[in-house]
């Protein structure tokens, strides 16, 4: 798919109308996103006690402290099965809301999400994690969080430590883990679930040299048994030679989806524009 | 969502984690423990200790109106020592959790179950000094006392009920851990811990009554140091009240479950 902003649009609608035809053999979407709308609040002197709002609500008549913006407006796409879908965009332009949208913990305000098939984020990793226990523990925690039954973690738990480089500090509290063994910890935890379609913000960056290389031999075998990645990264250069498909998100819609090259051709674009204009006003 | 579908998920959601509700309560316990030496034994020594110095304030107090007052204090202390344990660690789980809840979508109240779980381990924890204490006191241990599980019903409701909603409270307002402590000590003043319902002018059992934490109580003493049946009326009346507290519990997070993620 390479097309144009304005061409863009159409070819999406025609998707979006032939979703239930569309299920021909090989061509089956992992991610199918419709419409999808987040508005966020954003508020402004909110009273963050019970008292304050009681206060405000007595005094001043005040209820409503926010207003919305959208994070995402009327986003349409489609990622299919076995692609690396990468997302690019500049800070705030809603990556990561659309990522928690996919992930099923963000209900969008308007439009519809559907997965097909296990969903699992990289988002932060090692979230579930508790400081004060050790690696071992951490496992069995994070699996059950996944409703994983503890017998079958504890034959994971070999191969996880192996993954991280961590079988030696496997009794040691994570609290005096480094950032970058605490991200392998989070990263092998994760990558062992093997989820049909894994979604990864910005986490590649802690991990040296070596354990990168790693992460990019798990993308290779998790896609080589048909899964998906959606990845959002600012490191384009990596981004391009691994992606699929980029979509440029701009202020919450996508300017372009299709071609890495062209989209980050044209997100540098785009970037440059911005600063001409900064720097005139 | 009807109140049937609330309950129905919950129930769900408990069975559906087990494995994580299991491994977590088993990690509070382990980090609890790790650094004192005494470990498994302060869960049954705080319980003595507070009960201890209780006895000396209040039992001179008490002068011949109450008999034993270490164990009609004791049996009442339980369930109030579980219910104030579940209702504070509740508070902050959606704040603590932000990160898992940032990522994965799970049934948020998962958390304050985990808490009200882990407080269950205390409190069965607690019934070895109170046994030792009825010993050593010569205090019959009554065959009532085996009804005792099911009195842990309502206890559960309220708890969880309440705790369910200071947690959704506390991500919206900052202050209600505040006001939570204000609620917790006014509450233990108004249920029959320290007294028993007869000591009250009767104008204002009319009112205290209508807690259900406070025939919960009544009728847990009943069992363990009075050796008689809680009245049937008033049990299925806080059965009721706590049903209906969780119920609100459950609402109330069913309501604000898409908001948490602005806020935290
Ligand atoms: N909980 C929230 N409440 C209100 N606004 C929010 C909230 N979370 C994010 N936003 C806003 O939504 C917009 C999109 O945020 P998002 O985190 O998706 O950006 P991003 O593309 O991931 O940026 P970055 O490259 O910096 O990670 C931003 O303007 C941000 O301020
Ligand atoms: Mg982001």
């Amino acid at each position: 798919m390479s097309a144009s902003p304005a061409n863009l649009v159409e070819n999406q609608n025609t998707q979006a109308v032939g979703f239930d035809q569309a299920a021909e053999p090989g061509v089956a979407n992992a991610v199918e996103i419709s419409n999808v709308t987040v508005a966020y609040r954003s508020y402004k002197e909110r009273p963050t006690t019970l008292k304050e709002t009681v206060i405000g609500a007595i005094k001043h008549r005040k209820f409503r402290y926010y207003e919305t913006f959208n994070a995402l407006s009327n986003v349409t796409f489609n990622i299919p099965k076995g692609q690396v879908f990468g997302i690019i965009g500049s800070n705030g332009a809603g990556k990561s809301t659309l990522l928690k949208v996919i992930a099923g913990v963000l209900p969008p305000t308007r439009g519809t999400v559907k997965v097909n098939g296990s969903v699992d984020s990289l988002i932060q990793l090692g979230a579930g994690f508790d400081a004060e226990l050790n690696a071992i523990e951490n496992i069995y925690l994070s699996g059950a969080l996944h409703k994983k039954p503890r017998a079958e973690i504890k034959r994971r738990i070999p191969e996880i430590l192996e993954f991280a480089e961590l079988e030696d500090f496997a009794t040691t509290p994570i609290k005096y883990y480094s950032s970058g063994m605490f991200a392998r910890l989070g990263f092998a935890v994760a990558a062992d679930r093997n989820p049909d379609v894994l979604l990864v913000d910005e986490v590649l960056g802690v991990g040296d040299e070596r354990f990168r290389k790693k992460c990019e031999k798990v993308f290779e075998s998790f896609l080589a048994s048909g899964n998906t990645i959606v990845i959002v990264s600012h490191s384009l250069g990596n981004l391009s030679s691994m992606a699929d498909q980029i979509g440029l998100l701009s202020r919450g819609e996508f300017t372009y989806i299709g071609d890495p090259a062209t989209a980050i051709e044209r997100y540098r674009a785009q970037d440059y524009k911005t600063r001409l204009t900064q720097n005139n006003s | 969502m009807t109140a049937a579908a609330l309950y129905g998920n919950f129930f769900y959601s408990i069975y559906d984690y087990r494995e994580y509700l299991k491994e977590s309560v088993f990690r509070d316990l382990r980090k609890k423990y790790k650094r004192s030496s005494l470990g498994y034994l302060w869960s049954m020594l705080n319980p003595l200790l507070m009960m201890i110095i209780l006895t000396v304030v209040f039992s001179s107090l008490m002068k011949g109106r109450v008999e034993n007052y270490s164990v009609f204090l004791f049996s009442a202390l339980l369930p109030w020592t579980y219910f104030n344990g579940t209702v504070k660690s509740c508070i902050g789980t959606i704040r603590q959790n932000a990160k898992i809840l940032d990522q994965l979508p799970i049934p948020k109240y998962i958390f304050s179950v985990s808490s009200s779980f882990y407080n269950f381990v205390d409190l069965f924890l607690a019934f070895v000094p109170l046994l030792l204490v009825m010993l050593f006191t010569g205090h019959p241990i009554h065959s009532t006392i085996i009804i005792f599980p099911l009195m842990l019903i309502p206890l559960f409701f309220f708890s969880m009920g309440l705790g369910l909603l200071l947690a959704v409270s506390n991500v919206f307002f900052e202050d209600t851990a505040h006001l939570t402590d204000v609620l917790l000590r006014a509450m233990y003043f108004l249920c029959p811990i320290l007294y028993n319902r007869d000591m009250l002018p009767p104008w204002l059992v009319k009112y205290v009554v209508l807690n259900p934490m406070f025939g919960i109580i009544e009728g847990i003493r009943q069992l363990l140091y009075f050796g008689t049946l809680p009245n049937l009326e008033t049990f299925l009346f806080n059965l009721a009240g706590s049903v209906l507290v969780l119920g609100l519990g459950l609402y109330a997070f069913n309501k604000a479950d898409d908001k948490f993620v602005y806020f935290i």
